[in-house]
């Protein structure tokens, strides 16, 4: 691992990249609306990362979260707000909704929790379906000066925050107490952790990111035919294998789990068609059976291996004290 | 009256199915615990295996069940054997049941989009000769096929019943869910006992989408919601408690048949959802659990 | 000054009484063993003090407070710590910040996480895991896992340790180790309620023993009294309950 000033100073530098991209040189509408995905997503799974990764608690239920963000974000925006203050407010009713959601699947442990915000999830998408017209869309004047980069850097800024977000999490007392929470209930309660209040206070942080990044998205798209599509639990799952198959529990896999899933289903999708969602289902399964900590976990894993051999070799070679 | 006695026809039709659906999740969850989050997938499965063998050679749907069972069951053997006997190594259950879920949740990508890819996204349903006839009785009006799928649900449960309750195998895998390994000291093979299990758990669903296709519909991605309401009935009925699975089918249906007197159609799932929700928190282990 | 006072405590599950009626209490500054052939009842005692199983009846006092029946976090910070007989690291973080979630979270928690860092290590040293700060607390043996048991519930600056079966399986020169550990604990002014098989250590640590079988006190006293009380023979089946040596 680098000291945290070189990360820090990595992560300064990419945003300085991705910040500068679109004024130096000219990045085409499909790769665009690619890149905007991956930060959606990067916002989502990493929202999943701190509860089903730090927290150990398995939210069926992201779905939920996202698409009352979009929903607010889009109706906020209608009336005239500005987007910034419109994404803030779906961000917002994300945390009520999960205050609602959360508070009694919190008490039901293991599946049970998973279960429960899984069939939370679903009433929320049929109440809304009952509830709206089918089809939302923003007035045509929206559409009329519609353009690419400004969604691309909300969703930059949001998705970076999210990164941020969790960066000082892991760094505080409270993230302490969450991967506690996660490895040993039992053991963290004795260790004087309240786990509750901190699987809470968990569920609320991610349901806010979740709220953002369903406000990125109403931003990005003026208009749903289906509302209930983005209550779909698609929205939970893919998050999901993109947090796991990263490396859920660490900070730079969700993000590269992102950035993998979106990126190769868009190539796959157009070679291989449905295929490739198989692809990504085994990918799923082969690391959720043998490597826990997802690709960034086997990376370091790899190193480890490579690492252990160096020494071994150096405990006979002479002049290299230093070498790995 | 007449409105209501028909409600309650059609609650007692769905909930049989209802349990019937729940019977395969309970058996891996709360017997094994294995959580098969793909378990609504494999009925889907099942389903179409009853589909294709009636339109491509015509033969009945109900007639047809004991393939589709076979053949399920050996989709259940390779399951097992690739995707859950390696979690038995795990340290804890707790940790096997979040791992089986994850695992079938990874299953659920693969097997919904094997199917869509190999039979469309099409919702599919067998029309027989008999499809739509009906019988009344005590002025409430009930379908052929939703009379046979109940019949098959308490002949399916029985079977069930009397396998763990009445033979070796059945005490055998209750002596290795309670504790493998006493059970494999005094001779139970654990591994093959889970296998054989795993196949009839596999079977069972695909039983249960054999009656599905009859008289319903699927589709390549409708296994979510046959997998809720699995769930659902599994928690009403108690992990575990394999017996009272179709009893809380039964309950589950007539459930969500009044809550389709009350708020109308739209409402219906929602509300047996929250009900859900609430046993779940308030009665975690079923309305059917024997007191200490 | 009594720290603990326990009275009438009674825990059930299903048919078995796991604890029955049982009443005793801890001094301040006091090493209470606590011995009792296995399935009498020691580490459900220890869960029901900790606030891990909530007794049926019965009264927990600790510090001139009634802590029954109070969340094992609430209980903790109070200043009650323990180990698990089965032990129970965070096994995907490393020992360090294993011993810091102490350090964060006790009864007395550091200042901020860096505080909470540079004490946690002097923790390790403490216990004997100076040099084991990295890796995977899962990966770790069992002797040190059980060493970093005994560093988090100190992290927390417990007024009682609560120490269950930690020296169970260790060789000869590790025990001596572990007898030294707590002494120096017992050094610092924390009071000790001890859990082990080992008569030896029993003997050599112990201000007062109380003895359970099936739940029911029958033997509180001082440890030469103990060994030689025909109740506790019988206990364990006409044995002496240690050899010497
Ligand atoms: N979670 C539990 N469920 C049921 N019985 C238990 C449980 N924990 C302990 N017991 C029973 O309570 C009794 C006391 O166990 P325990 O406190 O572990 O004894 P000890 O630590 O003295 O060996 C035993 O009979 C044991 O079987
Ligand atoms: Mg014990």
């Amino acid at each position: 691992m680098l000291p945290d000033w070189k990360r820090l100073l990595v992560i300064g530098l990419l945003v300085l990249a991705f910040m500068a991209a679109p004024m130096v040189i000219e990045i085409g509408t499909g790769s665009l609306n690619l890149l905007i995905m991956v930060f959606i997503f990067v916002i989502l799974s990493q929202s999943w990362n701190i509860i089903g990764g730090y927290t150990g608690q398995i939210n069926l239920g992201l779905a939920a979260f996202f698409g009352c963000g979009v929903l607010v974000t889009h109706f906020v925006w209608k009336a005239e707000m500005p987007i910034y203050l419109a994404v803030i407010a779906g961000g917002l009713s994300a945390v009520v909704l999960a205050g609602i959601i959360g508070l009694p699947t919190l008490r039901l442990k293991g599946a049970y929790f998973a279960i429960g915000t899984f069939a939370l999830a679903e009433v929320c998408r049929i109440v809304v379906g009952n509830i709206f017209e089918r089809m939302i869309e923003m007035p045509g004047s929206y559409a009329a000066s519609y353009s690419l980069i400004p969604r691309y850097y909300l969703g930059l800024t949001v998705a970076f925050a999210a990164i941020a977000v969790t960066y000082f999490i892991t760094r505080s007392k409270l993230g302490l107490g969450m991967v506690a929470v996660r490895d040993s209930e039992q053991a963290a309660q004795v260790t004087g952790v309240n786990s509750f209040k901190y699987k809470v206070y968990a569920l609320l942080i991610s349901a806010f990111l979740a709220g953002l990044g369903g406000g990125v998205y109403a931003f990005m798209r003026l208009s749903f035919h289906y509302v209930t599509a983005v209550f779909s639990p698609i929205w939970t799952f893919e998050p999901l294998m993109a947090a796991v198959i990263g490396g859920s529990g660490t900070l730079i896999g969700p993000v590269i789990g992102s950035i993998f899933l979106v990126v190769l289903s868009e190539i796959f999708a157009l070679t291989l068609g449905e295929a490739h969602l198989i692809i990504f289902g085994l990918l799923f399964i082969l690391v959720v059976m043998y490597f826990p900590y997802g690709l960034v976990g086997s990376v370091s894993r790899i190193r480890q291996i490579i690492s252990r051999v160096g020494r071994g070799l150096c405990e006979t070679g002479e002049n290299c004290r230093k070498g790995f | 009256m007449e409105f209501v006695l028909q409600t309650i026809a059609n609650g007692l039709l769905a909930g049989a199915l209802y349990g019937l659906v729940a019977l395969g999740l309970g058996l891996l969850m709360g017997v094994m615990k294995f959580l098969n989050i793909a378990h609504g997938t494999f009925i889907i499965l099942g389903g179409y295996l009853s589909f294709w063998l009636f339109n491509l050679w015509g033969i009945d749907p109900f007639l047809s069940i004991p393939l589709v069972m076979i053949a399920m069951f050996l989709i259940g053997l390779v399951f097992y054997r690739l995707a859950l006997s390696p979690l038995l190594k795990l340290p804890d259950v707790g940790m096997r049941i979040d791992t089986s879920m994850l695992i079938t949740f990874g299953l659920i990508w693969v097997l919904d989009n094997a199917m869509t890819m190999l039979w469309t996204p099409n919702v599919r349903t067998i029309l027989t000769s008999y499809t739509g006839e009906t019988f009344r009785f005590f002025g409430a009006r009930f379908s052929f096929t939703g009379l046979c799928g109940v019949g098959i649900a308490v002949l399916v449960g029985l079977a069930l019943y009397s396998v763990l309750s009445r033979t070796y195998f059945g005490k055998h895998l209750r002596a290795a869910t309670q504790d493998a390994e006493a059970a494999s000291l005094c001779g139970v093979n654990v591994q093959r006992v889970y296998l054989i299990s795993t196949g009839i758990a596999i079977a069972l669903a695909g039983v249960a989408g054999a009656v599905i296709v009859s008289s319903y519909s699927i589709s390549a991605s409708g296994g979510i919601g046959w997998l809720l309401i699995a769930f659902v009935v599994m928690v009403l009925a108690g992990e575990g408690n394999i017996n009272a699975i179709i009893p809380a089918g039964l309950v589950y249906g007539l459930l969500e048949a009044g809550s389709v007197l009350i708020f109308g159609v739209p409402y219906r799932q929602a509300i047996a959802l929250l009900v859900f929700v609430l046993v779940l928190m308030f009665k975690p282990q079923g309305l059917f659990a024997k007191r200490e | 000054m009594k720290l603990l006072e326990v009275e009438n405590l009674s825990k059930a599950f299903g048919g078995v009484l796991a604890i029955n009626r049982l009443s005793f209490s801890l001094d301040q500054g006091e090493v209470l063993g606590l011995i009792g052939p296995n399935g009498s009842g020691k580490s459900t005692l220890f869960d029901t003090i900790t606030g891990v199983l909530k007794p049926d009846t019965g009264r927990i006092r600790f510090d001139n407070k009634d802590i029954t029946g109070m969340a094992s976090y609430k209980i903790c910070q109070s200043g009650i710590a323990r180990t698990f007989q089965l032990v129970k690291p965070f096994s995907r973080l490393t020992p360090l910040e294993n011993v810091m979630v102490g350090r964060a979270h006790g009864s007395q928690p550091a200042r901020n996480i860096k505080q909470s860092r540079i004490e946690s290590k002097q923790l390790l040293a403490f216990t004997g895991l100076g040099d084991k700060h990295s890796g995977m607390a899962g990966m770790l043996s069992l002797v040190d896992r059980k060493r970093l048991e005994i560093a988090r519930a100190l992290a927390t600056r417990p007024k009682l340790l609560l120490l269950d079966e930690m020296m169970a399986g260790l060789n000869p020169a590790e025990l001596d180790n572990a007898i030294a550990l707590v002494k120096a604990i017992r050094d610092s002014g924390i009071s000790l309620i001890v859990v082990e098989h080992v008569m030896k250590v029993i003997m050599g640590i112990s201000d007062r023993v109380v003895v359970l079988e099936v739940g029911r006190k029958i033997a509180d006293g001082a440890p030469e009294e103990i060994v030689n009380n025909p109740e506790v023979i019988r206990a364990y089946l006409g044995k002496k309950p240690y050899a010497t040596n």
